[in-house]
């Protein structure tokens, strides 16, 4: 019985045209628009991201680098073990102000031993990684030059005994300190790109959207009087919901097939980057996949319970997810959202499996790392189905 | 079909709608016997498709009882769900789906299986001349056609009691008369019919037995010949050469007068006879242009019962 139910329901998704080019070709459509759009223009917002500085430097210019540091991007969150907190993305990247930067600053020759570090979140913006590098160099080169100018002054005005030390032309102590920076992302995992932040995001979006096509569908048999029949028939309730989750499972399963080739074989014959896959946790992706999907089915079977019109059907869906990405960091990304609307974005399921697809992509994360998206999802996931079998009851009859 | 030969037995039925300020239905009674066709008649909203939910199982007995072999419904439809079967009024199937996925679908779903499933499937298809359309999608049919499919299906699992809620609407008349047919020959293969239509015509050829509900309640119930015969005798008149105060003071003391235009209808009263008022109107100096004299149809029993006026 469960077999013809979901061939039926099989047949009916594969006659809807609509609907199939809504799961299929939209989100396709948008991975490459949006990452061929952002490739190179991707311009990396001023802001205050959360970061932690670890000083293992005595000298005052680390605390004055500290201080310009904070003046700029707010106060640090963290100091010692923030490692964890940044592999995990929960801070954007730590300061490391080496023991010696102080003196390497004063040195009229700077050795080339690394005295600042920026690390950061494996997955951070690409621009924002160069943004955030450039802006320590240039703070700690104004350093350099500030402490060069004042030694030089001192030197000029105080020797007796010691002979002012003015360097012959082509022996200036140079005032970059690009030499002692060095910026790194945290722990291995795939470059950042547009395609790889793209994917991850238009994926879970176009997950989501079987709303639309499980609502009108679901709609169209209540009102032609098809459930009811089904109902008096005596297919239980539960069963008409599994024929119906069942199928859209498998759909989101071919969904992501084919957008992580989308992202792996299209993107670069399109001239865009390709979507690395090296080295991720197949597990994890799955388990992060299959709990978007659980939610993703269980928002759709409460909807197209609740909706009563066709109307309903075609608008509600739609508008749903697109306030769900939007919100949940599918559209605009997170990291460019005030602080308020980043709180707001954690109650986005879509930012749920989005940070989960981002730690497995980005991070390189395993099982442990997408169990607490995958269970809000699936927590989630059961809340909507609850409600859907609720309603259900109610509409059939 | 089983040889079973149970009674559909509804007794003293109420219910009311959550939020609603009266009864939809309000002390329902009626049988429904096997071999036999129960029209049921009643005006919209008069409680035809809350009766039918009932027997479908989509809505609970608040009030009263129904049951078969005097058994509870509820307890058979949790046993044997297909015993009962109904062809809404709506196209209830699936439009993209073929004529064929759409039995097999509702097959399945009837607890058919292997060879009987195909067997029943080709039986359904055959009884209600389907063969052609077979490889159709439903959303391809004609309006006769949907019917048909939508009779077929009801059919698959070898209801007893078959439920057919307004069968013919939006059909032409070929259509109408093959399932008018069809439903004579369920019947006299022995299943138990209830069918529901606003065309009294319809009743009046295939209907045993005819129930009358209105505001809920049942008004009328008896076997189709009874009710026509308790129907009064009426003669339509016209008539010349009479003022019409006249004319409707020596009418009424044959019966009720109404005038119906230029014209005259007059439901006698008892122990009156037609020849006497013409008689009577004629030495009154009246010229009679016509007279016509019978009992009442089935269409003005219905409509004296639950009068003229317009329903939701």
């Amino acid at each position: 019985m469960l077999l013809a139910l979901i061939k039926k329901e099989l047949l009916a998704l594969m006659r809807d045209v609509h609907g199939l080019a809504a799961l299929f070709l939209m989100p396709a459509v948008f991975i490459i628009i949006m990452s061929l759009a952002l490739k190179d223009v991707y311009d990396p917002p001023v802001k205050m991201l959360p970061y932690a500085i670890e000083n293992r430097d005595s000298g005052k210019l680390a605390d004055t680098l500290i201080a310009e540091w904070e003046k700029n991007h707010g106060k640090a969150e963290g100091s010692e073990d923030w490692s964890g907190s940044v592999k995990s993305g929960k801070l954007s990247y730590a300061l490391v102000i080496e023991k010696g930067f102080s003196g390497a600053l004063m040195d009229d020759k700077m050795d080339s031993q690394t005295r600042l570090r920026l690390v950061t979140d494996p997955g951070l913006e690409s621009g924002i990684f160069a943004a955030n590098k450039a802006e320590l160099v240039m703070i700690a080169s104004e350093m350099r030059a500030r402490a060069l100018l004042i030694a030089s002054h001192m030197a000029t005005g105080v020797p007796r005994g010691r002979s002012a030390t003015t360097p012959a032309v082509g022996e200036e102590p140079s005032v970059s300190a690009q030499g002692i920076v060095e910026a790194e992302r945290l722990a291995a995992g795939a470059r950042p790109s547009a395609v790889q932040q793209n994917v991850p995001a238009w994926l879970v979006f176009g997950m989501f959207f079987v709303v639309a096509s499980l609502s009108n569908l679901f709609l169209q048999e209540r009102q032609c009087g098809a459930l009811a029949r089904l109902a008096s028939l005596g297919v239980p309730v539960s069963m008409m919901i599994w024929s119906k989750a069942l199928p859209y499972l498998a759909i989101n399963g071919l969904q992501a097939a084919l957008m992580l080739a989308v992202g792996v074989w299209l993107m670069p014959v399109l001239g865009g980057d390709a979507l690395s896959l090296a080295g991720i946790n197949w597990g994890a992706l799955l388990f992060i996949l299959l709990a978007v999907s659980t939610a993703a089915i269980g928002l759709a079977l409460a909807l197209a319970s609740l909706v009563r019109t066709q109307a309903q059907a075609a608008t509600m869906g739609p508008v749903v997810n697109i306030l769900m990405a939007a919100i949940g960091g599918v559209m605009v990304p997170k990291f460019v959202m005030p602080e308020a609307m980043q709180r707001v974005a954690e109650f986005s399921p879509m930012n749920w499996g989005l940070e989960g697809m981002l730690a497995v992509l980005l991070r390189g994360s395993d099982m442990g790392d997408v169990l607490l998206p995958s269970a809000k999802l699936m927590g989630f996931a059961m809340l909507m189905m609850a409600i859907a079998v609720l309603l259900f009851r109610r509409r059939v009859s | 079909m089983p040889e079973l030969r149970e009674t559909l037995e509804i007794r003293d039925l109420a219910f009311r709608y959550p939020g609603a300020d009266r009864h939809a239905l309000n002390g329902v009674s009626l049988n429904a016997e096997h071999g036999q066709i129960l029209g049921l008649l009643g005006p919209n909203g008069a409680g035809k498709t809350t009766l039918i939910s009932h027997l479908s199982g989509l809505l609970p007995v608040q009030q009263g009882h129904i049951s078969i072999g005097g058994r509870p419904l509820s307890g058979i439809r949790r046993a044997t769900p297909t015993r009962i079967a109904v062809a809404p009024q709506e196209y209830a199937f699936y439009p993209m789906l073929t004529v064929t996925e759409n039995l097999e679908c509702f097959a399945s779903a009837g607890r058919l299986g292997g060879a009987r499933k195909q067997q029943r499937i080709a039986e359904c298809i055959a009884f209600t001349q389907l063969e052609r359309f077979a490889r159709t999608r439903a959303e391809n049919l004609s309006g006769g056609l949907k019917r048909r499919l939508n009779l077929s299906i009801a059919l698959l699992p070898e209801p007893e009691f078959i439920l057919l809620d307004e069968p013919t609407v939006g059909v032409d008349p070929q259509s109408r008369a093959f399932l008018l047919d069809a439903v004579k020959t369920l019947a006299s293969n022995g299943a138990a019919i209830i069918y529901t239509s606003h065309y009294m015509e319809e009743i009046e050829a295939i209907a045993d037995r005819v129930v009358i509900i209105d505001d809920g309640k049942v008004l009328r119930e008896g076997a189709l010949e009874e009710l026509l015969g308790s129907g009064a005798a009426q003669v339509h008149l016209g008539v010349d050469g009479l003022d019409s105060a006249v004319l409707n003071e020596l009418l009424a003391g044959f019966g009720t007068a109404v005038a119906a235009g230029k014209d005259w209808l007059v439901t006698m009263a008892a122990g009156k006879s037609p020849a006497s008022l013409l008689a009577a109107l004629e030495q009154a100096g009246g010229r009679i242009r016509f007279a016509d004299f019978g009992r009442s149809n089935l269409e003005q029993i219905f409509m004296s019962l639950t009068r003229h006026s317009l329903r939701d």
